[in-house]
């Protein structure tokens, strides 16, 4: 199933209509919406709850703008910076103990939730333990419970988190990750309270934080609507928020052309229909830290492959496989095709960006015909051929991917075989899910961190979420030293130690990979010219925004 | 058999048909696959998936699950809408409203438009205006709407920037209650011109597209009718009274054309709800259309399950109307046989 749906044949017309008729729109010269911004975003959240949503999704967006966290990420660097804290813990300053296992947060003085209630202490523990007792699973309490033992209101100014082990990237990952959010204790316990296991049904639907905006409204399938937070405890958000949910992405080009929209969300695809449009900018800089990538299986199920599937279930396990795949791969036509350029190679599996990316590592970024064919044909399968499935979901990048992918191994040879399973979202993500997986590669993109811990962990440790499903322990050519090297870096708290074993591992997973990474996203951003103050930072939720930043 | 029997049996049937429409509904339903898919995240583990399958009853045998979803209904629950991440019983009069406003907005167009083309075709029979027409007829029954949206948007909302999009503008959608769910009704109520003009302006561009199809339909119906009509002996004798020929038209071949284009009326109402699926997603109208769209592309079988059990409990029901009208206009027709 290669097609990508009736959607694209009907943004293809609308493109070209669009190109054809919207071309001579003029720049307007006054701003429209004065005071209010009118962001475009793609996706419905699913939920508006910190304890419930699920990194990357719709929900992020609207919770980084109304929610606060302890700690944040400014603008302009990676460096964290305080939020509700007064100052980021460390060694130096006491905050951290010596042992790495205590960290205490001074807390800012005099600041107030929406509801009016004062913020303190007990609304840190509360919201924290909320998260971990209601444990949902499509939420991220994880990112809690895997570190934080205990945690404890030392007095109304100071909140005292216990870790089960020294944690490197507790500070980078955990405490500011939208799953540690700062709820208003009062407006829970009237609406519902904590119950373990079950979502609340309120904060699904509604927010009080004491973040920049306020919750106004959430018209499903319409808009979502902000606030200015006038009693904000740092510097006042200029602009109230719209935002105008879903539709055809072809529309919010236009509304953007028109002046209807002061930002949108859209893929680099959809660039070429604003280049050269007056009144509208192009962002470009940074890169998502959301590598896209192909999974190889290498605990496939007797008898589940698909009927067209001819490799055996240990295929994955030969490591000179996995590598020919790697070098077969044809990442330029990727990168200057379906993401029009914007994109980077990232070595396995550290996005360019985060701590620990290693700049000398070595990367697969250009198509390796001859190393390609060297391995296939040490492996024995050159001469009989093979056909296999990757499963995706359609009509989007990540179906692109596969399709180059199909196209560079079978032009290769004739005898090799890729069938691109391109599903709706539901079914693959039901798919997905199943372990044993019953598919032999798998495309998509890695959630996004602000630590090397997570994706080593997730995507790469033979005893990690993937490196379960996937049964890397059955392929890696030193299973026990990979795992070894991860664990080290995760309580590795000297810096330099521990970008030297992420090195190393980096060096060591390019010869044994589990993965294609068909590229690193670009962030590609379109704004009106009237937007002052724009930026971007890919370690905030997609799409990176926080609109307290702006002005028109 | 009299009148009040037939009724009552007709009613003792009715949670029978509905009983047996939910199980045709729900089978067909499933064997597209588990509803599981749009409740999950991208990277549950199994055990995380098992706990979602629990917190829906999709860990019970299927029967079973039909009788959870049975007993939902019965008790006004219709399960949880993953699209529009809230209930589905929350959503959906909301949605209904929203689509049912903007078909009758349409069909006023094309009922209005449609009548008028045709009859000024009809009296110039073969002259430039029935060219013309016939040529603006033709057009709407054959451009794409999806095309005929877009276009709409460039010129008038895009390009002059007179026409706004979507259902209203929040500010002024929020001013008001919405008792009854359709904006321009509310608006009346709450005796609100802004919101009442918001909503009309709001609604020009998507009935427009929506209406231009069906305004062909009527148009070239009532065009042959009046063609018809014009022909027979009366007109002659109401000319020969010496009747002037704008009331021959009006009085009398106007009002016997349009008993066949009512009827053709009546069957573009379900052509005009189909069309709301693509108007609706060109111009962000929050309706059922562009929600079902939405649910059939994620695999949201608590929202078609709702709107196909809806629309199939609404047909049983207006045939059940149907008969009895027929029954009573015409004398002819034999109850219960």
């Amino acid at each position: 199933m290669t097609t990508l749906g009736w959607r694209s044949g009907l943004q293809a017309w609308i493109a070209a209509l669009t190109l054809a008729l919207a071309a001579p729109l003029a720049a307007t010269a006054e701003v429209n919406n004065p005071g209010l911004l009118v962001h475009a975003a793609d996706d419905e959240p699913t939920t508006l709850d910190p304890a419930q949503v699920e990194p990357g999704e719709g929900g992020e967006t609207v919770i980084l703008q109304v929610y606060d966290r302890l700690l944040d990420v400014g603008p302009a660097s990676p460096d964290l910076i305080p939020s509700l804290a007064a100052v980021v813990p460390s060694l130096e300053n006491g905050g951290i103990s010596g042992d790495g296992m205590t960290y205490t947060f001074k807390l800012r003085e005099g600041v107030t939730f929406h509801d009016g209630t004062a913020f303190t202490a007990d609304d840190v523990k509360f919201s924290w333990d909320r998260a971990m007792t209601m444990d949902l699973p499509e939420g991220n309490a994880g990112a809690l419970s895997d570190v934080v033992a205990s945690t404890e209101a030392v007095d109304d100014m100071t909140f005292r988190a216990t870790l089960s082990e020294p944690s490197a990237s507790f500070l980078n990952s955990t405490v500011v990750a939208m799953v540690a959010s700062i709820v208003s204790q009062d407006a829970v316990e009237a609406n519902g309270g904590v119950e373990a296991g079950v979502p609340n049904a309120f904060m699904a639907g509604n927010m009080v934080g004491t973040g920049p905006y306020k919750f106004v409204a959430w018209n499903r399938n319409e808009n979502i609507q902000l606030e200015v937070n006038d009693d904000y405890w740092g510097e006042n958000a200029k602009l109230d928020v719209r935002i105008e949910i879903g539709g055809d992405p072809d529309v919010r080009v236009l509304g953007l052309r028109a002046g209807e929209f002061d930002t949108i969300e859209t893929d680099p695809s959809f660039i070429a229909d604003l280049e050269g449009a007056d009144g509208v900018t192009i962002f470009t800089g940074g890169l998502l830290l959301e590598p896209l990538h192909i999974g190889f299986n290498l605990n496939i199920p007797e008898g589940a492959l698909p009927s067209e599937d001819t490799i055996p279930v240990d295929f994955f396990h030969d490591p000179r496989i996995r590598q020919a795949f790697n070098h077969a791969f044809d990442y330029e036509a990727f990168l200057n095709g379906p993401l029009a350029g914007y994109g980077a190679f990232n070595p396995h599996y550290t996005p360019i960006g985060i701590f620990g990316h290693d700049q000398n590592a070595p990367v697969y970024s250009s198509q390796n015909y001859a190393e390609a064919e060297r391995l296939f044909r040490e492996a024995g399968v050159w001469d009989e051929g093979f056909s296999v499935s990757v499963i995706t979901e359609e009509g989007n990048l990540f179906a692109l991917m596969c399709l180059v992918l199909k196209d560079s191994i079978e032009r290769l040879n004739p005898k090799f075989r890729i069938n691109v399973l391109a599903v709706a979202e539901s079914v693959f993500d039901d798919a997905h899910a199943q372990n044993p997986l019953e598919y032999a590669m798998w495309a998509k993109n890695a959630d996004p961190a602000a630590d090397p811990n997570f994706y080593m962990q997730a995507y790469q440790h033979p005893d990690g979420e993937w490196g379960v499903v996937h049964g890397f322990a059955n392929g890696y050519r030193d299973a026990e030293k990979v795992a070894s090297l991860i664990d080290q870096a995760a309580v590795e708290l000297d810096p330099a130690r521990r970008a030297t074993l992420y090195s190393e591992l980096q060096a060591m997973l390019y010869d044994d990979p589990m993965w294609l990474i068909g590229a690193q996203e670009g962030i590609v951003m379109a704004h009106r010219d009237w937007l002052k103050g724009f930026a971007t930072q890919p370690l905030w939720p997609r799409p990176s925004l926080k609109f307290a930043l702006f002005d028109k | 058999m009299q009148l009040r029997d037939y009724i009552l049996r007709r009613l003792m049937v009715l949670p029978v048909l509905i009983i047996g429409v939910s199980i045709v509904v729900f089978t067909l339903t499933r064997v597209g696959g588990s509803p599981i898919g749009i409740y999950l995240s991208h990277e549950m583990t199994p055990d995380e998936v098992a706990e979602i399958e629990a917190r829906f009853n999709l860990d019970k045998p299927v029967w079973v699950q039909y009788l959870y979803w049975i007993r939902g209904i019965a008790m006004g629950d219709f399960g949880w809408s993953g699209v529009a991440a809230a209930p589905v019983a929350d959503v959906f009069p909301l949605k209904l409203a929203a689509t049912m406003e903007l078909a009758l907005a349409s069909g006023l167009v094309a009922l209005l438009l449609g009548i008028a083309l045709g009859t000024y075709a009809g009296a110039r029979r073969n002259r430039l205006p029935d060219h013309v027409t016939r040529i603006v007829a033709v057009s709407g029954a054959s451009l794409p709407q999806f095309w005929f949206g877009i276009l709409l948007l460039i010129i008038f909302w895009a390009q002059i920037g007179i026409a706004p999009i979507g259902r209203s503008d929040a500010t002024i959608f929020a001013s008001i209650a919405h008792p009854t769910g359709l904006y321009t009704v509310d608006a009346i109520l709450a005796g609100s011109p802004a919101a009442f003009w918001d909503a009309i302006w709001h609604l020009v561009l998507p009935s427009v597209t929506l209406g231009y199809g069906a305004t062909a339909i009527i148009a070239r119906m009532m065009r042959s009718a009046l063609v018809e009509e014009l022909q027979q002996d009366y007109v002659d004798a109401a000319r020969a009274k010496g009747l002037a020929e704008r009331i021959v038209l009006k009085r009398h071949a106007r009002r016997n054309a349009l008993v066949p284009t009512v009827t053709v009326i009546g069957l573009t109402f379900g052509f005009l709800l189909q069309g709301t699926i693509t108007v609706e997603i060109i111009f962000r109208w929050p309706g059922l259309g562009r929600w079902m769209a939405d649910s059939v592309l994620r695999g949201d079988q608590a929202t078609l399950m709702t709107y196909v059990l809806f629309t199939s409990v609404l047909f049983l029901v207006v045939n059940l109307i149907v008969d009895l009208v027929y029954a009573n206009l015409d004398r002819r027709v034999t109850l219960g046989k």
